[in-house]
């Protein structure tokens, strides 16, 4: 699904990945970890197309194709989603109103109608009721006002209307209460299918306990310095970042 | 540039050439002050930024013409579909003529034709001075018990000639105690160079309340200037806001005076400009006794080669304690070629005031674009999406309930004309 191939990335001058490689198969869902400053949020924002991010060597493959040459929109079409560590706030544009606009964006790509009206709000409200999302967030301006924790359901429920082939959640679980998180982590599980890869960008082993990784890859200073299974996020949370550091470095 | 000069030799001939009636003393009265004032030009301050020589020149070339007024009088189309789109009580002025077959006899509402009854003051402002010496007839309304439906003006203009000038002025008087909600729609089509110049009077009597909506969706090229003169009575309210879609080179100049304790009016604008476009917006409210308060509210969207100008002046006169005057200025420009005056101005004269004014011009935010592209919607639906969450909430407040569809569907077409591909 996404074939990351030495990839080197900076924003303004400062070099952040430094020859990061990763690959990701359907069905399958990696957990990036690292501490902060080690290049998972620019990982995170370079493969949906931010162009704050300068890629200055490598290459990104998805699906077979060299995904840095489409533009955002196009990524997203083709079934990439990002969801936001910070969500941004657009007051006066109805939450409901894009997250149509976004799925008949898709839809149009992929040569199918519009959605109907009844059967969008009657999806989103399932999704909504998963995530203990109360309805009338679909009438509020997207995230505006919304609390943290409301913020990140939000995230996904756009990923569960989206249904994309690759999500890569960025630092979804940071800033939850527990009830929040338990949620969350049931959006994402209900999503993990055989034709679609998950990326969970985190800095703490906590959301793993409610979604659970095949692979688990540490970062540090912009390259994935190891990669294990699910122990690897315990053993990481037991002996800290500076653990993988030392092993890196020695 | 040198700027255009009005012929008053052709004014003359013009003013001479129309009926004799009710209206002759004051045609004359104020064509005698346009000869001695002339017209306002760029070295005037209220003017700095708009130059009045296209509707001087279109003018010139009207008067050189004849001064004929387009025969066909009312164009049928465009009335029908403005009329469907506003459920009102339409009094319709076509190429400068009094239309009343639209209008529905109603109890609460005595109109009156200038032409018959006593006519218009002179108010010796160069462009209504104009008007009133061009004026082929007008209309005094009094509104002296709430209607049903809003009482609409349209005044639409339909041109074949190469240039053309029409000339609209009403007056409307709320009585004491009443509410009443006004919309005012100015409209023009048509090949050939037009210039329309429209006055409004609207008094508003002790404890009355006004709604009135003012829709400027002209056609793109056509040259407009309109002057509302707004006085309040005791405790009275005005709630008023424009909407500024169309025109060429366009100027608003609303005034308000506060002379009686008590009043409040809020006075709101939003204007979209694209290529070709020069929308000018002046207001003018005179705190002159408190307490009282006003509140402007103006917001732009500029793209293309375009200039906007917002001039909003409060002054609190002296003695004018417990005055509350408020007004802001926002702006979003999507193109380098764009340019936008903006100037709020406080003139203060009085001790216990509360006045604030505050401006600002920007761009769209490049994290809310980005954050909309990753959901897959393209620059140009993004941009549209945004600019239109800008507009939407003084869409939304429209004071006259009965426009808030129309203009919603006018706003999203014109942000759909002036958001391209090419949005930077």
């Amino acid at each position: 699904m996404l074939e990351v191939i030495n990839l080197k990335s900076r924003v303004g001058d400062t070099e952040i990945l430094r020859g990061l490689s990763l690959s990701v198969n359907a069905g399958e869902v990696h957990a990036i970890m690292g501490p902060n400053g080690s290049g998972k949020s620019t990982l995170a924002q370079v493969i949906a197309g931010n162009d704050d991010y300068v890629v200055t060597g490598g290459e990104v493959i998805y699906k077979g194709n060299n995904l840095l040459d489409l533009k955002p929109e196009e990524r997203a079409r083709e079934g990439i989603f990002l969801g936001f560590q910070y969500p941004v706030e657009i007051p006066g544009v109805n939450n409901a109103y894009l997250l149509k606009a976004a799925v008949n964006a898709k839809r149009k790509h992929q040569g199918l109608g519009e959605v109907d009206a009844f059967e969008f709000l009657k999806l989103a409200r399932e999704k909504m009721a998963v995530l203990g999302m109360d309805p009338k967030f679909l009438n509020r301006g997207v995230n505006e006002g919304f609390s943290g924790g409301e913020k990140k359901r939000n995230e996904i429920l756009q990923m569960a209307m989206l249904e994309p082939s690759l999500a890569i959640l960025d630092e979804t679980d940071s800033g939850l209460d527990i009830d929040a998180l338990k949620a969350v982590a049931e959006g994402v599980n209900k999503l993990r299918h055989p034709d679609r890869a998950i990326v969970l960008v985190t800095h703490y082993q906590r959301m793993l306990d409610y979604v659970e990784p095949d692979f688990v890859h540490v970062l540090s200073e912009g390259k994935i310095v190891r990669s294990g299974d699910k122990t690897l996020a315990l053993e990481l949370e037991e002996k800290g970042y500076e653990w993988v550091r030392e092993a890196a470095n020695g | 540039m040198k700027q255009a000069v009005l012929s008053i030799d052709g004014l003359r001939q013009a003013v001479q050439s129309l009926p004799d009636d009710a209206l002759t003393a004051a045609r004359e009265a104020a064509l005698a002050s346009i000869g001695t004032q002339g017209l306002p030009t760029v070295r005037h301050e209220d003017w700095k930024y708009t130059d009045l020589s296209s509707a001087i020149d279109i003018s010139n070339r009207w008067l050189a013409d004849g001064a004929n007024t387009e025969s066909a009088a009312t164009p049928a189309d465009t009335v029908k579909s403005i009329m469907a789109s506003i459920d009102a009580n339409w009094l319709v002025i076509a190429n400068g003529i009094v239309d009343l077959t639209h209008f529905v006899e109603s109890s609460g509402i005595k109109i009156e034709r200038f032409s018959d009854s006593a006519a218009p003051l002179v108010m010796e402002r160069p462009l209504a001075d104009l008007n009133v010496a061009l004026l082929r007839d007008g209309l005094r309304i009094q509104i002296h018990a709430e209607t049903e439906k809003p009482l609409g003006v349209l005044i639409v203009d339909e041109t074949s000639a190469a240039a053309t000038v029409s000339q609209a002025n009403v007056e409307i008087e709320v009585a004491a105690g009443c509410n009443a909600e006004i919309v005012e729609y100015q409209s023009s089509s048509g090949g050939g160079d037009h210039y329309g110049n429209s006055v409004v009077v609207l008094k508003i009597g002790q404890a009355a309340n006004a709604s009135y909506v003012r829709i400027q969706d002209r056609r793109i090229g056509h040259v407009h200037t309109g002057r509302i003169s707004v006085t309040l009575g005791a405790d009275s309210q005005l709630h008023m806001a424009g909407y500024d879609l169309g025109g060429g080179l366009v100027r608003n100049d609303v005034d308000i005076d506060l002379s009686e304790p008590g009043a409040a009016a809020t006075v709101n604008g939003l204007y979209l400009a694209g290529d070709g476009q020069h929308i000018d917006n002046h207001t003018r409210v005179d705190h002159r006794v408190g307490p009282a308060s006003s509140s402007q509210e103006y917001r732009g969207i500029l793209n293309g080669r375009c200039r906007c100008v917002w001039n909003g002046k409060a002054i609190v006169h002296k003695g004018a304690d417990g005055t509350d005057a408020r007004q802001t200025n926002h702006n979003l420009l999507l193109s380098d070629k764009a340019e936008i005056d903006t100037k709020p101005q406080l003139e203060i004269y009085a001790d216990d005031v509360k006045c604030s004014h505050g401006t600002t011009v920007g761009q769209l935010d490049e994290a809310a674009l980005f954050y909309l592209r990753t959901r897959g919607l393209d620059r140009r639906q993004a941009t549209q999406i945004l600019t239109h969450a800008f507009a939407a909430d003084l869409v939304s407040r429209t004071p006259v309930t009965a426009t808030r569809d129309a203009i919603t569907a006018l706003v999203e077409s014109r942000l759909a004309e002036l958001i391209t591909d090419n949005v930077s």
